[in-house]
């Protein structure tokens, strides 16, 4: 049987969402840092007329950091659809494993805030949802809420800022310059996989023992 | 302009559905069923997801000096600072801060010093198609390598062409040159015959000088506009036909 969900108290309301804003605050130094890089890479690299625009479409269509660094390059060579769709599929396919965490605590949540929730599925959401400790389903519901549309919010602000900052930066510099300064700058694509990559293998370590 | 347009709203809905699809996945899987995980789905899952990121990990290589020690390095910094640290962030940044530093300080070894003077013709036409240095391309791909490489647009293209090649029946090559080359802006070609090549590469050895000109383009038109350079000392047995002829 699904719990049933009733507004809580105005007072606890509020003590979740500060902790929700306060558990938020490691997420806005990455997200908005990382965000930035991606937005000036998707600006600087990509060759494309209204960058800022497709930076804020793709990071709030796709909330997954890897995809906004992934389609750069491919984005550049304007490589074909499939192939985008089989790349993403290949960095994005880690997702699938997270929602199984989930099943049971998002269990009766009202389709809507559920499909919001699904949305917002990324690294850094699912790793503070997994770890949040409101055994209140309500209370549990209204964190995850709260803290999803923080974490969205810093990654699209900081990928529009990224691409926005080049994209006036272009009018005083040459792109030339531009591009030969933010050279190196895709390296952090590939710090954010090993990261990623060292995390898994340290979990799966730690399940083996 | 338009094009873009499409392109990327394919990319973005592509990204956002198959993303969304991941996600949604398990709760597709096991809606309305209230018993856990397989632990054999599990496990798998466990031990797919490592291996995907390290190919991951792998193709993102080739798009860096993956031929230097420098990502390399900055890779096992990365790593390193996680496995001590356990700060995603702070191993990002540093990591792409030494990647950065390394690959642009003057560390890399020196880029490729491109030779695109007469003697070396970057383009080559035979019966088989259109070669950009040695690799079959398109004409599309020869104009974009060109831009790529920085060859300034005054510079003269050269276009070395196969002793047997049809040109005067093949219309490829005319083509590419006014529907490709001029379109992108080099509007100065020129057609190099292959033994004239040979020629002048025998005359470049026998000179055994670093090769007259090398590196600055304009640096090598002016050489053989005013016949110092590369240019052979006997004069040719028949004009060569210029491109806009």
């Amino acid at each position: 049987m699904s719990p049933k969900y009733s507004p809580a108290a105005p007072r606890e309301r509020r003590a979740v969402l500060r902790r929700a804003f306060i558990d938020s605050l490691p997420v806005l130094m990455g997200y908005t840092t990382m965000g930035f890089v991606a937005g000036v890479l998707l600006a600087a690299k990509a060759g494309l007329h209204h960058a800022p625009v497709w930076a804020f479409l793709t990071s709030a269509a796709c909330v997954s950091g890897t995809f906004n660094f992934a389609i750069v390059q491919p984005v550049a060579e304007r490589v074909s659809i499939w192939s985008v769709a089989l790349l993403v599929l290949g960095i994005n396919f880690r997702y699938a494993f997270y929602g199984f965490t989930m099943l049971a605590r998002w269990r009766g949540v009202p389709v809507l805030k559920k499909l919001f929730l699904i949305h917002t599925l990324a690294d850094e959401n699912y790793a503070l949802e997994a770890a949040c400790r409101y055994k209140n389903p309500d209370a549990n519901l209204l964190y995850c809420l709260a803290l999803s549309a923080m974490n969205i919010s810093y990654w699209i602000l900081g990928t529009t800022a990224g691409a926005v900052a080049v994209a006036v930066l272009e009018g005083a510099l040459d792109p030339d310059v531009i591009r030969s300064r933010t050279d190196g700058m895709e390296f952090a694509m590939v710090a954010l996989f090993l990261v990623i990559f060292t995390d898994q293998i340290r979990e799966l370590l730690r399940h083996g023992k | 302009m338009e094009n873009e347009f499409l392109y990327m709203t394919a990319v973005v809905a592509v990204g956002w559905a198959v993303t969304y699809a991941m996600r949604a996945l398990p709760f597709v899987l096991f809606a309305g069923r209230d018993r856990a995980l397989p632990p054999a789905v599990e496990r798998l899952g466990n031990l797919i997801s490592p291996v995907i990121i390290a190919c991951l990990v792998v193709y993102s290589y080739s798009g860096l000096q993956w031929r230097t020690a420098w990502p390399y390095i900055a890779g096992a910094l990365t790593v390193g600072l996680h496995i001590w640290k356990r700060n995603p962030l702070a191993s990002i940044i540093a990591g792409t801060a030494l990647y950065m530093c390394l690959a642009s300080c003057g560390c890399q070894t020196a880029p490729e010093e491109l030779v695109y003077d007469r003697a070396h013709p970057l383009i080559k036409f035979s019966n088989l198609g259109l070669q950009f240095r040695g690799e079959f391309v398109s004409p599309n791909k020869a104009v974009e390598l060109l831009e790529k490489h920085r060859v300034p647009k005054e510079s003269v293209i050269y276009i070395l062409v196969d002793s047997d090649y049809d040109y005067a029946n093949d219309r490829a090559m005319w083509v590419f040159q006014h529907n490709y080359l001029g379109k992108a802006g080099y509007r100065r070609t020129m057609l190099v015959h292959e033994r004239r090549a040979e020629v002048i590469n025998a005359q470049e050895q026998l000179k055994g000088s670093s090769g007259g000109v090398r590196g600055s383009p304009t640096e090598g038109l002016k050489a053989t506009q005013h016949g110092t350079g590369v240019r052979a000392p006997e004069k040719p047995k028949f004009r060569y036909k210029r491109a806009d002829e």
